[in-house]
């Protein structure tokens, strides 16, 4: 036993993540690996038909195939329930298809070959339809309509149904959704405006690529308990409403999460490929597991929002930001996800990102024939980014300001409430500004790309930065942003902490051990996390809005601190001395001053157990705390904490060929505090590969409804050569609500990216591009196009 | 699932082409790393037999015979990456490799079935024909081993589509050691620059003395059905002074004779203009460097 400990941290060190041995081993078992005893495979049946109504659907043939143990169509499910955003989004399609990703039939089997090829024998008789594959289309007098009449199985045109949640009835127009948000009067602002820009910026369909694509296994027992191995993101969220589409007792379903390769949001909504496999497992009585082709996963994964989005803005001749309109149409697609509700996070950064006195926001999602959106790592973040921050480039230009200073004009400053409402405790936007802008050489660097640009040869370079705010405190979309913790001691000294919060590779456990060390003095090997099983952990909203280290980070150091003070106490008790003078180290009591070891953490903890009937077992609930909640009108609160970032691109552009090389990223990152300094560096250099993605090469080619890239051949993923080096500074505002400090950081990294690159081509070439992604041939057809206008 | 009858694996080349005869309904799989993808996405079925040409001797090695090097079927693209005969006397082929998909694939992917395969994008195709090489196919004649030779261009008929028989293999490609003063340029352009299909691409060859081009080679890929030959380019360089005034002459001319289509990768318009532009962006940089 050592005769003094001194006092050692692991917050801000590079820890490798728990689970990272099993992973580069190969030895993780994902949904694909999964197997359970007696189970079938299912396969899906999807439209080949953008739009049309399904005259008759013939199963006969797959039925009668040798290994097939169920072939069922909307009709054998009378009993199923919308699902989605809006309700509006049948499992099996019953009456019409209204994309090409329509799920009309699925097949249990005994082998995925076997029931690919019963789907091969299906009939399916259409009569097309007329197609919608622009949203500005579907709002035209006289447009075909999406959801023309009731649907569900047993609609029939009636009210009732829709209200039991049976039938969807159908909407009268082709709008799913719209956001408006006023704040101040926007007409005055312009008024007071010496320039105005207005602009169109069109957002493009990408998709998350997840290394892992989707699965689901679903298992009945004999007494009808539902079990799921699921790869969401929301697991508590989707035990209800699993329950209620499959008209369940929410207490009869189970959902384990395997590990997940790969979220990024992609896994915050029920799809239709979740309640047919649970479906075909009660048809057949029998395990049934469902795993996505990666084709599949391309055609019938959510994607990215994409938007069209019209900014208009002024500032005033010394830089002052005066208003912004905004309107937004959003391509809801076929069926309403979270895509349709990125207005809400878009709106933020527009009202919010800068000082901006006068705002209006107009968005529309409309019904389409096309894919539909998700929710996707940024949450409409990149969109709205996008185009706040090339007019910000763009009115400095016109003011003769430097695009830094007029950022620093208008940044927001710590202690501000936003006219939206929204209150910055903690707020580094100035100094993540500043020390990007610094590190980069920025200013000089923009200077001299402007000098070079109309100097011959074919190679330009240039220099663009974007800033970005997004919630980094958990975000009160729900009436309540909580997160359970349990956690139990053994008598050695070990930990298991018990959480509600989902790991999706992000890290979460890694740092939620750390955190729970931090408390207790024990090494990182002391502690085992346990997060998967909705039968075993406390009740959480889920991953998502970066809110994870945040909330549950504080939920697991509230049960930390229980366990502290309980030993503490005991020991002192045991020591005859005062627990206020002792401290818990490398898992041991001892005097905190000296350090001075009074005994090992578990000696005491096999006492406590053998002759104290203590109770080690400690349960906290972390909340966010109390706010100004977002009123109808969206002004409010969201967060109880923002992160902040300014990131700040070079590139280099051949004008011969179109193509955009991005040579380096410089990031400066408001995080609050590092906690576990590898994971953060792996977030944010992931993030900004994604937005590099987003920028430059990844789109989903959808033209007329159909996606003509279905694959990493034509889907182009950023590769290794490519990625450009990262120059990453934290900006460590310890925001005084978080856990150690620390704010959520998961989304922040992909946010500005596509913003700064595209400031940086301007930089570069003095052309402005307002649509995404900079692809070889568009960035060249824009510098074609200016190089004529020109001459 | 794909039934097959029958799986072959002969260990020498005469067996093989008896055995093609013989059969008749075989699929050859070398790589199979462009039949394996195309079979998953039901682009091609497979045939009765499945035959693997791996085991057999013949179909391997890089050797010189005479004025030739003859680049067996097998050999794979990192092997004639890192071929000291490779990089002596043909080091267009190691610049093509650079460029050719990814480590795992070159490790795979053979010569015979970049060839064989036919696509007009092939990275190999254009630096072959722009090499002057010649393909080497052997069949049965007459119950003996048979070779003919074909020059490379007239090989290709189609995406896909080439002229060998049904029951003919390629066995090597032959290519002849290039002249003194040779030089040789192999454009692929993609979008990015790790396993990518080319969106266009362009070979030059020819004899370079005090800044005269003479036999002279063109040829593009993706822009067409096939690979195909440069003519009026190699017209606008032959026998020319490589200055300004040619090589943009050069350059208008290959835009010219191209009539690529427009798909996923790009549009006709863009691939014509890439022409233009690194077709001149080549010949600048012959020019600069010699
Ligand atoms: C991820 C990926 C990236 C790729 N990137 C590139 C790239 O950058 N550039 C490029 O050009 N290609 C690329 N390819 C395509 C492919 O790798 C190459 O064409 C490769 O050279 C094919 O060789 P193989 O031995 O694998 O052919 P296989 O797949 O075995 O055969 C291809 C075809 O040729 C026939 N064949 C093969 N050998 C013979 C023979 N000796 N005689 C008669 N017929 C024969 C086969 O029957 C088949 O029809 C890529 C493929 C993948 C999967």
């Amino acid at each position: 036993m050592p005769e003094t400990i001194q006092r050692d941290s692991l917050i801000g060190k590079r820890i490798t993540k728990l689970d990272a041995p099993e992973k580069a081993s190969g030895k993780t078992r994902y949904i694909q690996d999964l197997d359970v005893q007696g189970q079938l495979y299912g396969k899906i049946l999807r439209s080949s038909r953008v739009h049309a109504k399904i005259k008759r659907i013939d199963t006969s043939k797959a039925k009668a195939l040798p290994g097939v143990h169920a072939v069922i169509t909307a009709a054998d499910v009378p009993y199923q329930r919308p699902i989605g955003v809006a309700k509006d989004h049948f499992p099996l399609k019953t009456d019409r298809v209204r994309s090409t990703r329509d799920e009309i039939a699925a097949v249990a089997a005994e082998s995925e070959a076997i029931a690919e090829a019963a789907l091969k024998l299906i009939e399916v008789e259409y009569e097309d339809l007329p197609i919608l594959a622009d949203p500005y289309d579907s709002l035209k007098p006289g447009a075909p309509l999406i959801h023309p009449e009731p649907h569900g199985a047993s609609a029939k045109h009636d009210h009732l149904k829709q209200a039991q949640g049976i039938a969807y009835l159908g909407k009268p127009d082709n709008v799913a959704m719209t956001f408006d948000y006023a704040q101040g009067d926007v007409a005055a602002g312009e008024r007071e405006s010496d320039v105005v820009f207005e602009d169109t910026f069109t957002l493009h369909y990408v998709t998350h690529c997840c290394m892992g694509v989707s699965g689901i296994i679903a298992e009945f027992d004999s007494s009808g308990n539902l079990l799921l191995y699921s790869n969401t993101q929301v697991p508590f969220l989707h035990k209800r409403e699993f329950a209620e589409i499959l008209s369940m007792d929410p207490a009869r379903i189970r959902i384990i999460q395997p590990p997940i390769g790969g979220g990024f949001g992609s896994k915050l909504d029920i799809y239709p490929f979740e309640p047919i496999c649970v479906y075909l497992a009660k048809a057949t009585g029998r395990p049934v597991k469902l795993v996505f082709t990666r084709e599949e996963e391309f055609l019938a994964s959510p994607t990215r929002q994409p938007v069209i989005l019209t900014l208009r803005s002024g500032c005033k001749k010394d830089g002052t930001l005066t208003f912004r309109t905004v309107n937004t149409l959003h391509d809801n697609g076929a069926y309403t996800s979270w895509g349709a509700t990125t207005p809400f996070v878009m709106m933020q950064t527009i009202s919010s990102l800068y000082r901006v006195p006068h705002c209006l926001y107009h968005t529309k999602a409309v019904y389409t024939n096309n894919p539909y959106a998700g929710s996707f790592r940024g949450y409409g973040n990149l969109q709205a980014t996008f185009a706040v921050e090339q007019h910000m480039d763009m009115m400095a230009e016109a003011i003769g300001m430097d695009p830094l200073d007029f950022r620093m004009k208008n940044a927001q400053d710590p202690g501000e409430v936003t006219p939206q409402g929204m209150h910055f405790k903690s707020c580094g936007l100035k100094e993540c500004l500043t020390t990007a802008a610094e590190m980069s050489g920025y200013r000089e660097k923009f200077k001299i790309n402007l000098a070079n640009r109309d100097k011959p040869g074919h190679i330009k370079r240039g220099i663009g930065m974007a800033s970005m705010l997004h919630v980094g405190g958990g975000a009160k979309i729900y009436p309540s942003d909580g997160c359970g913790t349990i956690l139990k001691m053994d008598d050695f000294g070990s930990v298991t902490l018990i959480t509600g919060a989902s790991e999706i590779g992000q890290g979460s456990e890694t740092v939620l051990a750390q955190l729970v060390c931090e408390e207790l003095g024990l090494p990182l090997s002391a502690v085992r996390v346990v997060n998967n099983d909705t039968e075993i952990t406390p009740w959480d909203v889920g991953v998502h809005a970066s809110r994870t280290t945040f909330i549950a980070g504080n939920s697991a150091i509230g049960a930390a601190k229980k366990a502290r003070s309980k030993i503490l106490a005991a020991a002192a008790t045991q020591a005859g001395l005062n627990a206020d003078d002792l401290d818990l180290r490398g898992s041991h009591i001892v005097e905190a001053k000296s350090g001075t070891v009074v005994m090992s953490l578990s000696k005491l903890l096999r006492q406590l157990h053998f002759n104290d009937k203590a109770e080690l077992v400690m349960t906290s609930f972390y909340y966010e705390p109390p706010s100004r909640h977002q009123d109808k009108h969206f002004k409010g609160d969201v967060s109880a904490a923002y992160a902040w970032a300014t990131q700040v691109v070079e590139v280099e552009v051949d004008t011969d060929t179109g193509i955009v090389k991005m040579l380096k990223v410089t990031g400066a990152h408001d995080v609050g505090r590092v906690l576990n300094r590898l994971g953060i560096e792996g977030q944010i250099e992931g993030g900004i590969v994604m937005g590099q993605g987003y920028a430059l090469t990844e789109e989903l080619m959808v033209e007329n409804g159909i996606v003509r890239n279905p694959g990493f051949r034509d889907y182009k993923l950023v590769t290794a050569p490519e990625i450009p080096e990262m120059d990453v500074r934290f900006i460590e505002t310890m925001d005084g609500e978080g856990p150690q400090g620390a704010k959520g950081v998961g989304e922040a990294p992909a946010i500005c990216i596509a913003a700064a690159t595209a400031n940086a081509i301007h930089n570069a070439t003095g052309v402005r591009i307002m649509a995404l992604p900079f692809t070889p041939e568009k960035v060249y057809r824009a510098l074609h196009a200016a190089k004529k206008e020109a001459a | 699932m794909t039934a097959l009858d029958n799986y072959i694996a002969p260990t020498s080349l005469e067996q093989a082409v008896e055995q093609l005869q013989e059969l008749g309904e075989v699929t050859i799989l070398a790589g199979g790393t462009d039949l394996m993808p195309q079979a998953n996405a039901g682009r091609v079925k497979f045939k009765r037999t499945l035959m693997n040409i791996r085991r057999i001797p013949e179909l391997r090695g890089i050797t010189r015979e005479g004025d030739e090097i003859r680049i067996g079927a097998l050999a794979t693209i990192s092997e004639i990456m890192t071929h000291p005969l490779i990089r002596e006397y043909l080091p267009l082929l190691v610049t093509v490799g650079d460029h050719f998909a990814s480590s795992q694939i070159r490790n795979a992917g053979t010569l015979g079935g970049n060839v064989c395969n036919a696509s007009p994008a092939g990275d190999t195709l254009v630096p072959l024909l722009v090499l002057g090489a010649s393909v080497e196919l052997a069949s049965m004649l007459d119950d003996k081993l048979f070779r003919r030779s074909m020059p490379l261009p007239e090989f290709f008929v189609g995406p896909g589509k080439t002229r060998l028989a049904p029951a003919e293999l390629l066995a090597a490609v032959r290519i002849p050691v290039p002249p003194k003063g040779f030089v040789a340029r192999f454009h692929k352009f993609g979008t990015r620059p790790a396993l990518d299909i080319s969106a266009i691409s362009i070979g030059i060859s020819g004899v370079l003395d005090k800044g005269t081009l003479s036999q002279v080679r063109v040829a593009f890929g993706a822009v067409g059905p096939t690979p195909v030959c440069g003519a009026a380019t190699e017209e606008a360089l032959e026998g020319k002074k490589l200055d300004a005034a040619t090589i943009a002459a050069a350059a208008v001319a290959a835009r010219d004779e191209v009539h690529p289509i427009s798909d996923v990768r790009a549009s006709d318009w863009y691939r014509k203009e890439m022409i233009h532009n690194m077709t001149k962006r080549i010949l600048e940089d012959v020019s600069a460097s010699h």
